[in-house]
């Protein structure tokens, strides 16, 4: 996104104010937010500088997406934080290091170009830690069973279908405990 | 008995096979976020899992600086580690060669280090130790991802199987480069001695997978034994072709290599790893007879700077003092009395 004052350079300050009831909101570079500030346009903005602004911030971005892979920070990923550890895109990007395991979640598209430029395509197909095994093993009956349950419908074996149906319930009955 | 008391299979081209698995526990952020408190609990939790079957709790915050690097030159703990600020642990089985690193970039690193080449014991080692942590404690995991890491470079099984190499030949016909864009190619590093931006010496070079995830644990294991059986082949080919250009102006190097190794009085620590080099040709060669590989990495890590100074009896207050002492050393391995 493209500061909306010079319209020139990419947007890293986003302000919003709430002045008596009247809401106005900016999204700045850090030059044109430093300018505003300066002439009281608008109030300190050290505060709401999420940790983009940087008057390389173009370079920056440049630079990103050309080492490993990694994807630039757009501005929707730029004010985000991993609701977990607190870790914003920006942190992983410089230092190679993820901040915590719901980091994979919460940055999954930015981080998507990095893991291929290492890794390839592939997904996990090794081993799997003892707790996640029965997990794993029941996504792959319950498949299997939605998959049986279709054909029984489409050959109209209804006795065979309401076995499997209630299988299947059981199965998601259980994935549902688990998850809570 | 340590891994560098023994010489292993394959021990004319392989000094040491290592293997690692990265691991990370739920609940707690990566390492880079983990408050001391967060880090404390782990090496506790993870101590009292693995005390009693024989580990042996090192906690870095209570040791000497010497001591730290001493690890570093056991090859049990990597140089970052031992330089780690916050709190950290090493936990320690040393008849097995296993050692498992705590809050060093992940939570914990189970790893297992060997004489020679063995990637499938040694990779059995740590497995069995890693089983022993898996019951105990939850780990990161997701399932298109593997088992999550604090770099994204190690996700997937999290295992890393490094052989510490050994190539002469292939280095002084200047093959090493080439050698390593083709390696790069099937997605395996070179690096040096002590691992990641480490110079090489002695012509060591450790050799290790990169590709972590979309591949199983027996591909990397049957592919690093595929690659490393290649490079040895090539290795003693270049080898066969310098002793046929100039045979016997190499055991003349060799033998004064050995000549200074028994009997000089001072010996830096660079010099000791190119004269260990030399001789261990000589041994694959048959130039030398009456040195063992065992002997060789024995010395490649008790002869080592900080190793060194904590076997003597008084600290060596001069570098001329540590060389001395050094001297002394190598001749008490090469010739032990009684």
């Amino acid at each position: 996104m493209l500061c909306e004052k010079c319209k020139k350079r990419t947007a890293t300050v986003f302000y919003n104010e709430n002045l008596n009831g009247k809401l106005r909101s900016f999204s700045l570079c850090g030059e044109c937010a430093a300018k505003l500030q300066k002439r009281g346009d608008i109030q300190d903005i050290t505060s709401m500088m999420d940790s983009f602004a940087d008057p390389f911030s173009d370079l920056q971005e440049a630079l990103f997406h050309g080492f490993f892979g990694i994807r630039a920070p757009k501005s929707q990923s730029a004010g985000k934080k991993c609701p977990a550890c607190g870790t914003s895109y920006q942190e992983i990007a410089e230092r190679a290091r993820v901040g915590c395991p719901v980091c994979y979640k919460t940055f999954q598209d930015e981080l998507s170009g990095l893991i291929q430029s290492v890794h390839g395509v592939g997904t996990h197909t090794g081993k799997i830690p003892s707790r996640h095994q029965a997990k794993q093993e029941r996504k792959r009956l319950l498949q299997e069973k939605k998959k049986a349950l279709v054909q029984a419908v489409d050959g109209e074996n209804y006795e065979r279908a309401a076995i499997l149906r209630d299988e299947i319930r059981q199965l998601e009955n259980e994935q549902e405990k688990e998850a809570n | 008995m340590s891994w560098y008391h023994l010489q292993g299979k394959c021990a004319d081209t392989v000094i040491s096979t290592r293997v690692r698995l990265a691991r990370n526990i739920v609940g707690y952020p990566f390492v880079s976020k983990l408050d001391s408190a967060g880090a404390g609990e782990i090496i506790e939790k993870v101590g009292s899992t693995l005390e009693p079957s024989g580990f042996r709790k090192i906690n870095f915050s209570d040791i000497s600086p010497i001591m730290a690097t001493s690890f570093v030159e056991r090859h049990y703990v990597s140089p970052e580690f031992s330089l780690q600020e916050s709190p950290h642990a090493l936990l320690l089985q040393e008849q097995n060669g296993v050692a498992v690193m705590v809050c060093e970039e992940d939570h914990l690193r189970v790893q297992c280090i060997l004489a020679g080449f063995a990637p499938e014991e040694a990779y059995q080692n740590a497995s069995e130790i890693e089983k022993r942590l898996d019951e105990e404690f939850d780990f990161a995991y997701e399932e298109a991802l593997g088992y999550l890491t604090q770099c994204p470079t190690n996700l997937g099984t999290g295992l890393r199987v490094s052989v510490m190499m050994f190539l002469p030949a292939l280095s002084r016909a200047g093959s090493m480069n080439s050698l390593a864009a083709q390696l790069s190619k099937i997605g395996l590093a070179v690096r040096g001695l002590f691992g990641e931006n480490s110079a090489s010496a002695g012509c060591m070079y450790q050799i290790s997978n990169q590709v972590t995830l979309g591949v199983s644990e027996s591909e990397t294991l049957c592919m690093m034994n595929e690659a490393i059986s290649q490079i040895s082949e090539k290795e003693k080919l270049a080898r066969a072709a310098i002793v046929g250009e100039a045979q016997e102006r190499l055991q003349d190097h060799i033998l004064r290599s050995e000549g200074i190794l028994r009997y000089a009085l001072f010996l830096t620590s660079s010099e000791l790893i190119r004269l260990l080099s030399d001789v261990r040709l000589g041994i694959a060669l048959g130039y030398v007879k009456d040195i063992s590989y065992e002997q060789l990495n024995t010395l490649l890590v008790e002869a080592m700077p900080a190793t060194l100074t904590l076997s003597s009896e008084s600290t060596p207050k001069t570098e001329s003092a540590r060389d001395k002492l050094r001297a002394v050393k190598v001749q008490s391995v090469l010739h032990p009395k009684g």
